[in-house]
């Protein structure tokens, strides 16, 4: 397996090579390769992979990483059924 | 009764007789102690494998064992994206694996 | 209302419990974890005199205080939005919606991902999850495992395993890539093991008499490593892949030059039943962040830190935070960090009736004391870092809350 084939978002496996291209292509920031790969919006929220999408736009070229939390979250942070979203205890 | 069983620890000490439950993992029996959760059940019998991906198939087992990274989720009593590595067991309890979709 | 709510009952949200009900407010913890305690139920180390420190047993000290004070602990319960109410905040979880005056975030960190051709794997973990399956919930990760990632961690956890019957075949580094960072640097990776002379007394002490400059000391690496309590630490080896059909067999390794370069010819296979993956620490920010606190990257704190002051309050009213969510450090500063901040929340909400800064003083120079004494340094720098972070954190919690 060669690098480039690398998974970086293992929610939704997405690999290096699909990150790089984006950044490539598009010149954009972590949120904008978020929302082209989904890279970081599976299940897990982008806790796992987060830091190293930022880290990999800015060694690619792309923004530096700065005071914001660039890929920044939306509540929920865990999964929840709808139900406890209306309210109900589990 | 398991050799991935950390019985006894030179600094932690010995696991005293700790109650035995039976769960399901994908219909298969397996033994577990009260006070494990799922994941450290099933990996006492040496299942790694939890999931597949859903889009391309890929086995996955826990990675962060603490609840961050959401790659152990499988369906527990009919109720679905539960995290194996956060959910304590209890008898009889019904584990399915996810898989592709 | 509650006074407080705590979200982490790790040292942390579990010394601020403590010094909270201590002066009587009405306190509530949340847990997503099966026990309380946090990541200080997986540690497990030996001081310099040869004590060791039982994580489990610290955690349960804590836990029985609070209790003891009337504490409510709630595990089990994921906390997975917070939002600003007129006064005081609300906080939703799995379980109920809490109202309270104030709210403590003692969220603590994550795990950074060193990613690994075949890291998705059944049998690769992070280092973390290695400790806690072995420590906490007493089963081996494995029979056989390989680390990738050098660091005051994984080094400390290869140990704990060991202590578990479990066989550490090598701590090598991970390949230099675009996500490596310093991780795949022999000569980085050599400053940052002599910052853990302290916790592996006479071996690294040795080690690092004879290399005290980590330039020099990469070049002489021995290319078979050293070994500390027989376990192989390889920094001038690399994993290039993780091998395996269905789950981890094994992982394919080769030498490595002193500024990390691949040296051709030099690849085998090393066979293991898991791996662990060891990148590091960064706080976890993600309900501060929900919340609206303001943000600084600070790398030598493990990434994005809410703006705090040494008082432990955000820019927030009402919102605090205590432990690793400020900064990866060890427990003993987050559980005195976590004193300063339940203190302050009673003085908010004028618990304390006498001398209440004065107080507050003290606990804030333990956390200093306890810095300096630490076993454990994640990083260099940490006390500079925090003292410009205090400077802002003032200066913002003047201009926005003392109105
Ligand atoms: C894997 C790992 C291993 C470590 N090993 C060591 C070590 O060996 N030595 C050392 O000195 N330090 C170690 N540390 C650093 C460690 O984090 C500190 O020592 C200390 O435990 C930090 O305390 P804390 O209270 O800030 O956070 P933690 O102890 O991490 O506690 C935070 C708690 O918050 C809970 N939580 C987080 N988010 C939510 C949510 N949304 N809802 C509900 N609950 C939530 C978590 O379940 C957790 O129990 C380790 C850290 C990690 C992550
Ligand atoms: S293994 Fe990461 S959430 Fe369970």
């Amino acid at each position: 397996m060669s690098g480039d084939q690398t998974v970086i978002c293992r929610c939704e496996e997405i690999t290096l090579k699909e990150i790089k291209e984006t950044v490539e292509r598009f010149q954009c920031s972590s949120r904008e390769v978020k929302l082209r790969t989904r890279a970081g919006m599976g299940p897990c929220g982008g806790r796992t992979c987060r830091c190293m999408i930022d880290r990999l736009v800015e060694q690619l070229g792309g923004p530096k990483i700065s005071n914001d939390v660039s890929l920044s979250y939306r509540p929920p942070v865990r999964p929840v059924s709808f139900g406890i979203l209306g309210g109900e205890p589990k | 009764m398991n050799s991935m069983r950390v019985t006894d620890h030179p600094i932690l000490g010995t696991l005293e007789n700790k109650k035995q439950v039976t769960i399901t993992f994908d219909d298969v029996p397996y033994p577990a102690f009260e006070g494990d959760t799922i994941a450290s059940a099933l990996l006492a019998s040496g299942v790694r494998t939890l999931r597949h991906q859903e889009d391309k198939g890929t086995p996955r087992g826990i990675y962060c064992n603490i609840g961050h990274c959401f790659e152990c989720r499988v369906r527990v009593n009919g109720k679905n994206t539960v995290r194996a590595c956060l959910t304590p067991v209890e008898g009889d309890m019904r584990i399915e694996s996810g898989g592709e979709l | 209302m509650i006074d407080l709510v705590i979200v982490g009952a790790g040292p942390a949200g579990l010394g601020a419990a403590i010094s909270a009900a201590e002066y009587g407010l009405e306190v509530c913890v949340l847990d997503e974890f099966v026990k309380p305690g946090g990541r200080l139920l997986g540690q497990l180390h030996e001081e310099p005199d040869g004590k060791w420190v039982n994580g489990i047993a610290e955690a349960q000290k804590l836990y029985y205080r609070a209790l003891q004070l009337g504490v409510k602990i709630k595990c089990g319960v994921s906390v997975y939005d917070i939002a600003k109410l007129e006064s005081g905040w609300c906080v939703y979880t799995t379980d109920q919606i809490y109202e309270t005056e104030c709210l403590l975030l003692a969220t603590g960190a994550s795990e950074t991902p060193i990613p690994v051709p075949g890291w998705t794997l059944p049998g690769v973990m992070s280092i973390g999850a290695a400790q806690v399956m072995g420590n906490v919930h007493r089963v081996k990760p494995g029979e056989k495992g390989i680390i990738i990632g050098v660091n005051v961690l994984s080094v400390a956890i290869a140990r704990e395993l060991q202590l578990c019957g479990v066989h550490i075949e090598s701590i090598l580094l991970p390949q230099s890539s675009f996500v490596s960072g310093d991780s795949a640097h022999p000569e980085k990776m050599m400053e940052s093991l002599l910052r853990l002379t302290h916790l592996a007394p006479s071996p690294l002490i040795r080690f690092g008499g004879k290399w005290v400059n980590p330039k020099i000391g990469a070049r002489l690496y021995p290319r078979n490593g050293f070994k500390m309590w027989g376990i192989p630490i390889q920094l001038r080896k690399t994993a290039l892949e993780i091998l395996g059909e269905y789950q981890v067999e094994g992982v394919r390794i080769a030498d490595i030059s002193a500024t990390g370069e691949v040296v051709p010819g030099t690849e085998k296979v090393l066979s293991a039943d898991f791996v662990c993956i060891a990148g590091g620490l960064t706080p976890m920010s993600e309900l501060a962040s929900v919340a609206g606190c303001s943000f600084r990257y600070i790398p030598e704190l493990g990434g994005h830190i809410p703006i705090h002051n040494e008082c432990m309050q955000t820019n927030l009213k009402g919102l605090y935070v205590a432990g690793n969510i400020t900064g990866v450090e060890s427990a003993k500063v987050a559980r005195a960090q976590g004193t300063v901040a339940g203190l302050s929340v009673a003085r908010e909400l004028h618990a304390i009736k006498q001398r209440a800064d004065e107080i507050i003083d003290i606990a804030k120079k333990e956390v200093i004391d306890t810095r300096r004494n630490a076993l454990i340094q994640f990083q260099a720098g940490i006390e500079r870092e925090r003292e410009e972070l205090y400077d802002k954190g003032n200066n913002v919690f003047e201009e926005k809350i003392s109105v």
